[in-house]
């Protein structure tokens, strides 16, 4: 047996699970960690072929059970998330070695179960991606699930409620997606992809509707879309620092992954669009449509109520999660182009604003938008990541989350849908005013008293934010980089690709090419920065406390800051329509289910012989009569 | 393709002349409302002179980096968008961007005035970015309804084309005739995309000091000034473009840009202020509808 270059990923990514695992009680394991996460990348970029249009790789291993073959193979689909797994994995760790370790140490956090719990979370997704059939995806898809419990519960307290919220959603979207499974294997016969794609053409429209409805289910859980969104962001913001950066950029997205693998590339999306529902003009394809703008939409405008910046970065992830799916439902060259560079974009800035902000919380010690303010004079670089990430987030130019939501935006235009346009731009603005709050908030106004001594963040800390902060600058100014590996993934999955240069997409209908755009740009704020600095006269740099206030005097105990409640006349109009309605209804539901067990509950606990006879008689009788 | 030299003359004169253009419209905003309110007005090279005493003020106070930046960030935001706006024998590179470029480049200097601001340190200012963002949210979404409308009716989102299309068979196929009601809608969201009165819930001088100009001063208010110019050429001209068919020659362009402008500015001075969400409450019930019926006729 040789070793295919799949083998070899996979093998370094269990090995780094055993290092982490024996070794991870030592100080150095970060470190050792880290470099073997970037052997893992190394062992990636080997396969960087199918980045580029490459044939598949298979793994050598394979296994017989139950007559079913279970396989894995990377094709340009799975090598594009792995890379951006491993790229997130290694990022975070980095950031997580030096002195953010001590800390987390001193302040009694489990670093060894910190380190194998992210080394086997990177380790289940890199399975998970490799996936050769339904079998190998559904044990990968599990495997993912308990792993990132593992990382979201081991903060204790709080986190832990919010895992065990997490685990029971993921469980149920196993089961659905179990469901699934069972039913492509009635109709198919068999769960590898080449007979379910032949399989999938012929299905009666009850059968894909059942998929559908299945498959988006239990995978949409994971991906936070509506409604089963509320689990994410308190699992995401209570996990450590690091772990959140990791988990915020990536962890989500294998839903999306499994999305396109089966809705998308085994089922069709031409398929899909065939299966109307009843009664109505729309069908299955505009469902999952609206269901991506409204996880736009409403966990954006929740995160711009949120007071803890971390909450409010997670709520965040869901939102953007919404854009991806909203892309790839559209589906046309553009669309699909856009939601899938979407997943790269996030990832890098959603890291870099979580690791920003861990960053402020190692600094002050806290993540509370009401308990900060002024820090950009103590902490510049921080400053200057977090604005970046922001400005990539909010997705305007120069930073590369423009580019994926351009091409979005263009997809709705082209196939003429205004109220999904209009849509996503609400979430769009949303966001606007939501970063501007996080980073009002913390790092402008007034500086705090307690916060003057300090300092910006450490070297450790600092040089994976600036990688980040680089990558989304010039992925956004030459987005033909990630839009190549796109274009493959699109080949790959069946749909069509944009016709893609080194600074952005050429179309007849308007193209957009981000190198003149962003030179423009700086040679704008060239010419101001020469008027500002030169036209003018010398300006003089007064202390905060120097400012008008109305006829009174500013003294240092005095606070001078607006943070709460920010959109105060926004929220005179809009405030009324926080109902909390999909906290009511998971209430209710887990009301039932408490409802029901009590009823089972006292049904067993009576042990009452007799009655169990009866009604298991009864039972029998109606089943033969009926 | 044209010859590089060629272009950079364009890139450097397309700001130049939204810049004069702007403070001569700057001009007509103060002398329209003299007229209203019986007054003369100022004279003719008034802004200009505005600019240059604001730049060489004295007492020039500074908050920090970020604050200059700001402006900076203000300034050049405007004069990077100019270049992707066609006047009459340019288009610099309107063609590599597209009308959804254009429009989320004319949020940076927005974004660089609220970084500005917030550096300042004065409750006021953040009160009034607050404000100029919520505006935003209001105002921007019949404004996208509007340009999805004009987008889709021209098949592209580039705007050489889409004013090509409109110049294509004269008056009848402009998108104020073709599109009335979307005309309409657009010219509300532009009124108080201006943030003049009853739309100017940010500066609200009586409310919160001026919002976001409370701690400028010198050359900060001075670029703050230049922004003006370039925020009522940018929106006027680019009303224009969409519904008035742009300009064949610089005569009609330049009247039809004062005359769109015109419009707003001379209802602005007869109204009082509306309070946050009431704006919110008629921006999103209004145009929005409007916008949306005349989606409906393009589509």
């Amino acid at each position: 047996m040789t070793l295919t270059p799949l083998d070899e990923l996979l093998l370094f990514s269990g090995v780094t699970v055993l290092v982490a695992m024996l070794l991870g009680r030592r100080l150095p394991a970060g470190w050792m960690v880290t470099i073997l996460y970037g052997i893992q990348l190394l062992a990636l970029m080997k396969m960087a072929p199918l980045g580029y249009g490459g044939e598949a790789i298979s793994s050598a291993l394979t296994f017989k059970v139950m007559g079913q073959t279970l396989s894995w193979r990377f094709d340009a689909l799975s090598w594009y998330f792995a890379l951006i797994t491993l790229g997130s994995a290694l990022l975070s760790s980095w950031y997580a070695c030096g002195e953010w370790e001590q800390r987390f140490r001193q302040s009694g956090g489990n670093l060894w179960l910190f380190h194998f719990a992210m080394t086997l979370n990177v380790f289940s997704m890199l399975i998970l991606l490799a996936s050769g059939d339904l079998l190998s995806l559904f044990i990968g898809w599990e495997l993912v699930s308990w792993a990132g419990f593992l990382l979201m519960a081991m903060a204790g307290g709080v986190a832990t409620k919010a895992a065990m919220r997490y685990i029971t959603y993921a469980m149920a979207g196993a089961m659905a997606i179990f469901g699934g499974i069972a039913l492509v294997y009635v109709s198919a016969g068999s769960l590898q992809y080449e007979a379910i794609l032949t399989a999938a053409s012929q299905m009666s429209t009850a059968h894909l509707w059942m998929l559908v409805i299945l498959f988006g289910a239990g995978f949409g859980i994971k991906m936070g879309l509506m409604p089963f969104h509320l689990w994410q962001a308190p699992a995401y913001a209570e996990t450590p620092g690091p772990g959140s950066a990791f988990l915020g950029a990536i962890s989500s997205r294998m839903g999306l992954f499994a999305i396109l693998l089966v809705l998308v590339k085994l089922f069709g999306i031409v398929n899909i669009d065939s299966l109307k529902i009843p009664f109505t003009l729309i069908d299955a394809r505009d469902l999952l449509a609206w269901i991506a703008v409204f996880t736009i939409i409403f966990p954006t405008f929740t995160a711009m109520k949120q007071n803890d910046a971390r909450q409010l970065l997670a709520w965040h992830g869901i939102g953007q999660g919404g854009y991806m799916l909203l892309g790839l439902v559209v589906a046309d060259a553009m669309g699909a182009a856009g939601g899938l560079l979407h997943v790269f974009n996030h990832a890098t800035y959603q890291a870099a604003l979580f690791m920003a902000v861990t960053a402020v919380i190692h600094r002050t010690g806290t993540a509370d938008l009401n308990k900060l303010g002024g820090l950009v004079v103590r902490m510049p670089l921080t400053f200057m990541v977090l604005l970046v990430g922001i400005i990539g987030l909010a997705g305007l130019p120069p930073m590369n989350g423009f580019v994926s939501k351009w091409l979005v935006y263009r997809s709705l235009l082209n196939e003429g849908m205004p109220l999904l346009f209009v849509a996503a731009v609400i979430g769009t603005l949303g966001t606007i005013l939501s970063v501007y709050k996080l980073i009002h908030n913390i790092f402008l106004g007034q500086l705090r008293v307690e916060h003057d001594k300090v300092k910006e963040a450490p070297w450790s800390m600092m040089i994976p934010m600036l990688i980040l902060a680089a990558i989304i600058f010039i992925t956004g100014l030459l987005p033909g980089i990630p839009l190549a590996w796109v274009a493959s993934v699109q080949q790959a999955v069946g749909l069509p690709v944009p016709d893609y240069t080194l600074g952005g997409v050429e179309s007849a209908s308007g193209s957009l090419d981000m190198i003149w755009v962003i030179g423009v740009l700086f040679a704008g704020f060239g010419i101001g920065a020469l008027i500002f600095y030169f036209a003018g006269g010398r300006s003089k740099r007064v202390h905060q406390l120097d400012n008008y206030a109305g006829g009174h005097f500013l003294t240092a105990d005095v606070r001078y800051q607006y943070s709460d409640n920010f959109y105060a006349g926004l929220m005179h109009l809009i405030g009324g329509w926080y109902r909390g309605s999909f906290l009511w209804l998971e209430q209710s539901v887990k009301s039932l289910v408490e409802f029901l067990s009590l009823g089972m509950q006292g049904l067993y606990r009576r042990a009452n012989a007799e009655f169990y006879l009866l009604s298991t008689a009864l039972f029998v009788i109606a089943w033969v009569v009926i | 393709m044209m010859a590089p030299m060629e272009l950079i003359i364009e890139l450097i004169l397309m700001p130049l002349v939204a810049f004069v253009v702007g403070m001569m419209m700057v001009l007509m905003m103060r002398r329209i409302a003299a007229k209203l309110q019986r007054r003369i007005g100022p004279p003719f090279f008034q802004p200009l002179y505005d600019i240059v005493k604001l730049h060489s003020k004295q007492t020039q106070i500074s908050h920090g980096l970020i604050h200059d930046i700001g402006i900076v960030m203000a300034m050049g935001g405007y004069i990077a968008a100019e270049t992707l706006l066609p006047v009459p024998g340019m288009t610099g590179i309107a063609e590599k961007g597209g009308i959804i470029t254009l429009l989320y480049l004319m949020m940076i200097p927005s974004l660089g005035l609220a970084l500005g601001v917030g550096q300042c340190a004065n409750p006021n200012g953040s009160i009034g970015i607050a404000r100029a963002l919520t505006a935003m949210l209001a105002y921007d979404i019949p404004l996208v309804i509007v340009i999805f409308g004009v987008a889709y009716a021209a098949g592209t989102t580039n705007l050489v084309d889409i004013i090509a299309v409109q110049q294509a068979g004269g008056f009848e196929t402009w998108g104020a005739v073709q599109m009335p009601v979307l005309a309409i809608a657009g010219l509300i969201a532009m009124h108080a995309s201006l943030g003049k009165q009853p739309f100017e819930i940010y500066i609200a001088p009586a409310e919160i000091a001026t919002g976001p100009m409370v701690e400028m001063s010198g050359k900060y208010l001075g670029g703050l000034f230049v922004m003006q110019c370039f925020q009522l050429y940018t929106t006027s001209v680019l009303y224009v473009s969409l519904f008035l068919g742009g300009g064949t020659t610089w005569f009609d362009f330049l009247l039809k840009s004062f005359l769109v402008l015109a419009i707003p500015v001379s209802i602005a001075y007869l109204f009082p202020r509306y309070r946050t969400e009431d704006l919110l409450r008629l921006m999103w019930k209004w145009p929005v509808m409007l916008g949306l019926i005349g989606v409906a006729f393009v589509l």
